[in-house]
């Protein structure tokens, strides 16, 4: 199982263990990472799963769609070119050692 | 232990209308999952468990073929899970999309304000459920459908009749008429501009429905349809009047937003946590499950009370009184999970930034008229019915 690093808004770093058919907000979740909400469990229609990716990991985490795209523009954080919404992004074994950074405000 | 659900039969359906606040904590302080008589349903009223329930869809599902929102109005999408609901949900997105709302319903539905509140601020006196509210969430329902202009009381009427239509557990004959009557006013109207949106591709709800890939069948769209008219009218109604009473009773709050626009999306997202216009939806149990302590048996109907929940004590403090400044924390006035409001954006920018602002900016004095107070009721939906204002004309 890949291994995912978030990194709270503060610095804090926690560690994930993602399964390979889970989204990485689906991961969050399961192991309690806070600052993320997704208030609609992954209906790309709350915006409260924002995060940003590590632009290195950029061909595994893949293309934004446009619907997510729309709605990052109501993120509370500022969406910058790493934003995505966790819940759109699925876990892939390459993303072994990928950090995700987990904004202030959902 | 894990035990039924308990039984509350002390409390008259009246008394959930008028004020179902204590009777949510009540039943909050009793257990995860409350039989209420008067209510004829199993309620759940706490935020942690409404929450767990949204994120299990396969336990607690939606869909429901026998329930009257789809006797009413047909198959809806409200009432479907998982991929069928995704279909739905995906045909109506583009009128709901960021770009969509702040260029083209913005500015149609600041127009809108404008002129309502223009044509009454040289009254000095207004009933704002009917001089503003209604009309406002009307006519601009009316446009985001795509429907042709009609008077705003008719789309209001039509909602009306739906809504009692699908809470009419006591199978009164005469709702019933009146639901059946509205909906197939509401299928004319469709009909009269389906062609105009096949042809004419726009921002409108039916004309996504309409070039969606696939094309929503006609049924379906005639469904859907309802489910928008029948929630997409009370909810910005009763927002608007919600956020304005709850700034007209507090003065030192609405002196803050009025010198601090910023705040504005606070006020908004205080006022649907202090009265959401929804109060509660149902959910139907499809097997036997264990909800914090309380058995739940295959097939119950369950209620959400995200009104009781966004009261949760044990989430928020002082949860009755109205407080902008309240620390962030996330409600369950849009609801949550795959079923999240739609319209929870073009809500918040409606009501929150263009509406009640304007309306603050352009009555000067607005203030609440001592002898004669505002009205709130209902708990399935709840709002105030009644809000009478006077300002310096
Ligand atoms: S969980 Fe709501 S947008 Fe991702």
């Amino acid at each position: 199982m890949p291994k995912i690093i978030f990194v709270s808004a503060d610095g804090v770093t926690r560690e994930v263990a993602a399964g390979a058919d889970q989204s990485i907000m689906q991961a969050a979740l399961a192991a309690g990472v806070p600052g993320i909400v997704a208030e609609c469990n992954g209906a790309a229609a709350c915006a409260t799963c924002h995060c940003y990716f590590d632009p290195a990991y950029a061909a595994c985490v893949g293309e934004i769609g446009e619907q997510e795209s729309e709605m990052l523009d109501f993120a509370a954080s500022e969406r910058t070119a790493d934003s995505r919404l966790s819940c759109q992004v699925r876990v892939m074994a390459e993303m072994d050692g990928m950090t995700v950074r987990v904004p202030a405000l959902q | 232990m894990t035990s039924a659900a308990p039984v509350i039969s002390d409390v008259a359906y009246q008394d959930l209308l008028n004020d179902p606040y204590p009777i949510f904590k009540r039943v909050r302080d009793t257990a995860s999952a409350v039989f209420v008589a008067a209510a004829n349903l199993t309620l759940v009223t706490r935020f942690d468990d409404i929450v767990k329930i949204e994120r299990d869809p396969v336990t607690y599902s939606s869909d429901n073929p026998t329930s009257l929102v789809n006797k009413v109005m047909g198959p809806t999408f409200m009432r479907k899970d998982g991929a069928e609901h995704a279909t739905g949900r995906k045909a109506i997105e583009p009128s709901f999309r960021s770009g969509t709302i702040k260029e083209h319903w913005t500015p149609r539905f600041a127009e809108i304000s404008e002129r309502l509140i223009n044509s009454l601020s040289g009254a000095g006196e207004a009933d704002l459920f009917h001089a503003l509210a209604a009309p406002m969430a009307s006519l601009s329902l009316m446009e985001m459908i795509g429907f042709k202009e009609m008077p705003w009381e008719t789309l209001a009427l039509w909602s009306q009749f739906l809504i009692d239509g699908a809470g009419n557990y006591a199978r009164d004959a005469e709702i019933e008429r009146k639901a059946m009557e509205a909906g197939s006013g509401i299928d004319a109207a469709i009909e009269a501009v389906l062609d105009h949106h096949r042809a004419h591709p726009n921002p409108s709800i039916l004309s996504s429905m309409v070039h969606a890939d696939p094309p929503m069948p006609i049924e379906e769209i005639r469904a859907n349809i309802k489910v928008i008219i029948g929630g997409g009218l009370n909810e910005p109604r009763d927002a608007i009047l919600t956020l304005t009473l709850g700034l007209l009773a507090n003065p030192a709050q609405k002196e803050s937003v009025l010198v601090k626009p910023e705040l504005w999306p606070n006020a908004f997202e205080e006022a649907v946590r202090w009265i959401s216009p929804i109060g509660m939806y149902p959910r139907r149990v499809t097997r036997e499950t264990d909800l914090s302590d309380v058995m739940l048996p295959e097939g119950l109907q369950i209620g959400l009370c995200v009104g009781a929940a966004n009261r949760d004590d044990r989430r928020f403090s002082n949860p009755d009184m109205f407080d902008i400044f309240r620390p962030r924390q996330s409600h369950l006035a849009f609801g949550a999970g795959a079923h999240f409001c739609a319209g929870t954006w073009v809500s918040r920018q409606t009501v929150g930034k263009i509406v009640v602002p304007m309306l603050f900016e352009r009555l000067r004095n607005l203030r609440l008229r001592e002898d004669a107070p505002p009205l709130i009721r209902g708990w399935v939906f709840r709002g105030p019915v009644s809000l009478p204002v006077r300002w310096d004309a």
